[in-house]
């Protein structure tokens, strides 16, 4: 199968601090790959130089074999890639439906053409029916800032899925999700990716979760990669026991 | 907009078109002068309000298109191509003054638009080959339309109050077209907003130059309804006034800047009652206006509507619950 991202020797330092050394790894067509690591370990730091938010000191990125290394992330999502970040990041004045559409406006026509056009962008029967494969139909027309944590997490992630994306970028989902939601969530992004099998990258801490979730598993930690393989194989690793737990 | 807002509407609508037929020729100068600075307000809510992007340029924006208006019609040009020059003019300087916003935010940008209100200033007063300098520029006739004169003051009034009435509208369309939501996304995230493909650079720009262009719309129609125009009018004072407006209206209301023209345009009138005081009455009647609404008159209005909505849906029980406490 052949690769929806390519990371080449990847490399970012902040003075003389090195976040990301050298990394390197694909994600195939319709694959979940599940990135883990200790804190400080430079997840959040691949995943910004991967989507553009840093520009990376070297190294290169490619989206469906185009280089893309250094790219503006709006240039990059109207690519299909997506994300979601690891704090929240909704919109918490626009309604729920209002964030979806937004969501997914920009890949509607040109910018022009979206003045003169519907107020909807078009988009009124797919946000609906993102809002009822979330399963927030009861808050349609609710302010995203009156949602609770969990449901402005699954609102966060419907955003990342409206404009139809090949690879998502799922910065920590489960971060501060009660359990009950968690399993939801799990549950819908494993729905979305029968239905659609776009390629997920998630970066998570919480190991039931991307267990659950992710069929193969890359462990960075002091920004590189120390071990990589089936989420089975990942939990017996010698190598990521001691980068988690120390010697 | 709810049947409250439409009420409301419906009221202001009646009042605006009856109001100037029982008012003396000051009363008439004074709503014009309402209807004008609501069009600069409106445009300082766009790219403020709407877009989050903090402007101290606005009063500069009337001014070039003042001058630009009184210039143009006093050198025979026809006044509608003088107000789409204006327009035009304050759209392409608007855009450029749109850069630094892509590189500095906050009170950063807010020194940055300072800046160029003084320059403005600087350049209205000093350049007296093209702006008569100090000295002004006199006898700015009012425009005429086929057989309509706005020569009297309840003509030019309908006239501004028409060309609002059209930018409004204009200004609404957008706002509940696509672009306005990426305005507001601008405004609240703009790190997510760019992760959504939506391109910040351009809609940044796109927001100060359309508001810099409604700025420079109100100042062609400044220039003749006040029919003298000198650089002091456009100093950093009237920059701060539109400010006041948008903020004491509700930044980010679309009906905002209709109210806070009206208060920063008639209040002080009212309050000349006070005589050398009304400044002291009128700047504390501002700050105790800031401190318990500070969203503004449409935003303590939206919280009243809301605790009484809610307060209707409340059961006996749970309201007798909510006093106790």
């Amino acid at each position: 199968m052949s690769a929806v991202l390519e990371v080449s020797n990847l490399h970012k330092s902040f003075g003389g601090i090195t976040a990301v050394n050298g990394v390197s790894f694909e994600v195939r067509h319709g694959e979940i790959l599940g990135i883990i690591g200790p804190n400080g370990s430079g997840k959040s730091t691949l995943f910004n130089c991967v989507l553009g938010q840093l520009m990376p000191s070297s190294g290169e990125v490619r989206v469906d074999g185009k280089r893309t290394t250094g790219m503006r992330p709006c240039d990059l999502n109207r690519l299909g890639v997506s994300r979601t970040f690891q704090l929240l990041q909704v919109f918490p004045q626009l309604s729920v439906r209002d964030n979806l559409i937004l969501a997914g406006q920009e890949h509607q026509g040109t910018m022009y053409s979206r003045l003169i056009g519907r107020a909807d962008a078009g988009l009124g029967a797919a946000a609906d029916h993102m809002i009822q494969f979330f399963e927030l139909s009861h808050l349609s027309a609710e302010v995203a800032g009156a949602l609770s944590y969990g449901q402005q997490k699954l609102l966060d992630a419907a955003m990342a899925f409206m404009a139809g994306p090949r690879l998502v970028l799922l910065d920590e989902p489960a971060g501060g999700v009660n359990l009950s939601m968690l399993a939801h969530l799990r549950k819908r992004l494993q729905a979305y990716h029968a239905e659609r099998s776009a390629a997920f990258v998630v970066i998570e801490h919480q190991m039931e979760f991307v267990m659950a979730l992710c069929t193969r598993v890359l462990v960075l930690a002091e920004g590189r990669i120390i071990a990589e393989g089936e989420p089975a194989d990942i939990r017996r690793n010698p190598l990521v026991i001691e980068a988690y737990l120390g010697r | 907009m709810n049947r409250v807002g439409v009420a409301m509407f419906a009221m202001a609508a009646i009042f605006s078109v009856a109001a100037p037929f029982m008012l003396k020729p000051f009363g008439i100068y004074l709503i014009s002068m309402w209807a004008v600075l609501t069009v600069a307000a409106i445009g300082l809510n766009l790219t403020l309000g709407y877009a989050g992007q903090v402007s101290l340029a606005q009063g500069a924006f009337v001014g070039i298109g003042a001058y630009t208006a009184a210039l143009l019609t006093q050198a025979g040009c026809p006044f509608v191509l003088a107000f789409l020059a204006a327009g035009l003019l304050t759209f392409a300087i608007g855009w450029l003054l749109g850069y630094p916003a892509l590189r500095v935010q906050h009170h950063y940008l807010a020194f940055v638009t300072l800046a160029f209100t003084t320059l403005v200033f600087l350049l209205l007063r000093n350049e007296q080959w093209l702006t008569n300098g100090i000295y002004g520029i006199n006898g700015i006739a009012r425009p005429a339309f086929l057989a309509w004169s706005t020569a009297k003051p309840l003509n030019f009034y309908f006239f501004c109050l028409g060309t609002l009435v059209v930018l409004s509208l204009a200004t609404w369309w957008m706002l509940r077209s696509p672009w306005g939501r990426a305005f507001v996304a601008l405004r609240e995230n703009p790190t997510r907003a760019a992760s959504l493909g939506i391109d910040t650079r351009r809609y940044t720009l796109m927001a100060f130059a359309i508001g810099s262009s409604l700025g420079g719309l109100a100042g062609a129609l400044y220039a003749p309804l006040v029919q003298f125009i000198e650089p002091g009018s456009f100093a950093l004072n009237l920059s701060f006034n539109l400010l006041l407006m948008v903020i004491v209206g509700g930044s980010g209301y679309f009906f905002g800047p209709f109210i806070g023209a009206l208060v920063a345009v008639l209040l002080p009138e009212w309050m000349r009652v006070a005589e050398s005081y009304y400044l002291i009455v009128y700047a504390t009647l501002i700050m105790v206006m800031m401190a318990f609404c500070p969203s503004g008159l449409l935003g303590l209005m939206e919280r009243l509507l809301q605790a009484a909505a809610r307060r209707g849906q409340l059961t006996p029980a749970l309201r007798a619950k909510e006093a106790a406490q």
